[in-house]
């Protein structure tokens, strides 16, 4: 298991946000290089498309670059505490009118989550910061895994995921909530 | 509300808040909640910290160089006249909670003038309220004005410069200008007719830092530091 990548990237990134707090644009500069890629793809999962993505992703920067401050506070991981800024303003987001009014245009890549074992999770497992989280989603069963997983990486609502999943929405609802009940308490447990 | 004060439901509140299912008005009431309620605040911080990392397990894709481009340009403080649309449409819109909570308090003021029925409530770059406007129907008025209430601590406004207050129109029409404030914390604004003709169409309102005597160009030219989103009230 290879820990120390992880962790040199995360103490980097503590830096190079310090340092945007301090207004130093080139340091910024590094930290988007370094990340970018990272939140637009989140970015563009959740949004489904890539005008709304590169907004919110241009937003969310100039917001980093002035609360990167507000930063040394937290007590989150540098890339969690940036991830939940971009998910954040992209729920946001799709709560506009005009959002809403979009409908199921995008074809979902479900990617590898609708496996029983999901691989993408196995590449997870291997860092630290996410190791727990991926070892208990292993523990769900299935569909709450997969509920889960769609309603976090694609940003889909409890409607949609009924749609997708072709289930009735109390269904689904309870998916969600018996998985996120299990994850707490295997996450407590670990 | 007192099913909030269940730690089951706040439990399960804040986890599908971070997980993203907790949408639409009860996104925006528990929001609104947060701002007010640090140990809610800690159980979102930790529902972030276990499954926010998830992420990284998702493939990266590079967004365009024109993203970062703007993001230069912006953080450059070189954005002078060119606050761009994505500004404007990234307007916050969680204040609407707040609004109306607002809207009641503004509304017991007593007045001779026809009932405020439109609220903007401005926030400041963290999201807290800190100018509230609002207007009654503009037909019902024979002077047209708007009432600015100044609900945070002021902030300085620095020798040298002024705020003025824009209207955004709907669609992409640019921000139009609808005068300087004042410090006192009430205030009343006088507007043109043909902006009170206008105001039906204003979805928000923002505050922005130009030089003493206004922005010369029509346009805002500084910095953007308070925006809101016009809500009906009545």
């Amino acid at each position: 298991m290879n820990r120390s990548a992880p962790d040199a990237l995360a103490l980097t990134l503590a830096e190079l946000l310090g340092q945007s707090a301090l207004k130093n644009q080139r340091a910024f500069g590094d930290l988007y290089q370094l990340t970018s890629a990272k939140l637009y793809g989140v970015a563009l999962r959740i949004l489904r498309r890539q005008d709304w993505a590169e907004e919110v992703l241009q937003e969310c920067y100039v917001n980093i670059w002035n609360h990167a401050g507000d930063y040394a506070v937290t007590k989150s991981a540098p890339l969690t505490w940036m991830t939940s800024i971009v998910r954040n303003r992209c729920l946001d987001w799709l709560r506009r009118p005009q959002a809403e009014a979009t409908g199921v245009e995008y074809d979902i890549a479900v990617e590898a989550w609708q496996d029983d074992a999901p691989g993408p999770m196995e590449s997870l497992l291997a860092a630290s910061e996410g190791a727990a989280v991926a070892r208990c989603l292993q523990q769900l069963e299935s569909k709450q895994r997969q509920s889960i997983m769609l309603a976090f990486f694609h940003g889909l609502s409890h409607t949609e995921l009924a749609r997708h999943m072709q289930q009735p929405l109390g269904t689904v609802k309870t998916w969600v909530r018996r998985g996120l009940e299990r994850l707490k308490g295997c996450l407590s447990g670990a | 509300m007192a099913s909030y004060k269940s730690p089951q439901l706040r439990d399960k509140l804040a986890a599908e808040y971070v997980l993203g299912t907790l949408r639409g008005r009860a996104r925006a009431r528990f929001q609104s909640l947060l701002r007010y309620d640090p140990s809610l605040r800690r159980s979102v911080a930790e529902w972030e910290a276990s499954i926010t990392p998830l992420a990284a397990a998702a493939s990266e894709i590079a967004p365009p160089a024109r993203v970062w481009q703007a993001i230069s340009r912006r953080i450059a403080g070189t954005a002078r006249a060119g606050v761009g649309l994505t500004f404007w449409r990234g307007l916050a819109v969680t204040s609407a909670t707040f609004a109306l909570v607002l809207a009641a308090f503004i509304g017991m003021t007593p007045r001779l003038e026809p009932p405020m029925t439109m609220v903007a409530v401005m926030n400041d770059d963290r999201g807290q309220p800190a100018i509230v406007v609002s207007w009654p129907p503009m037909k019902a008025m024979r002077d047209p004005h708007l009432r600015i209430k100044v609900v945070q601590e002021h902030p300085t406004m620095a020798s040298g410069t002024a705020w003025e207050m824009w209207m955004l129109p709907g669609g992409k029409a640019a921000p139009v200008s609808m005068g300087l404030i004042g410090i006192d914390r009430d205030q009343v604004m006088k507007i043109t007719p043909a902006l009170a003709g206008r105001m039906g169409d204003a979805w928000g309102i923002t505050m922005s830092v130009e030089p003493a005597g206004g922005s010369p160009t029509g346009a805002p030219t500084g910095p953007v530091i308070f925006k809101g989103q016009c809500v009906k009230i009545l």
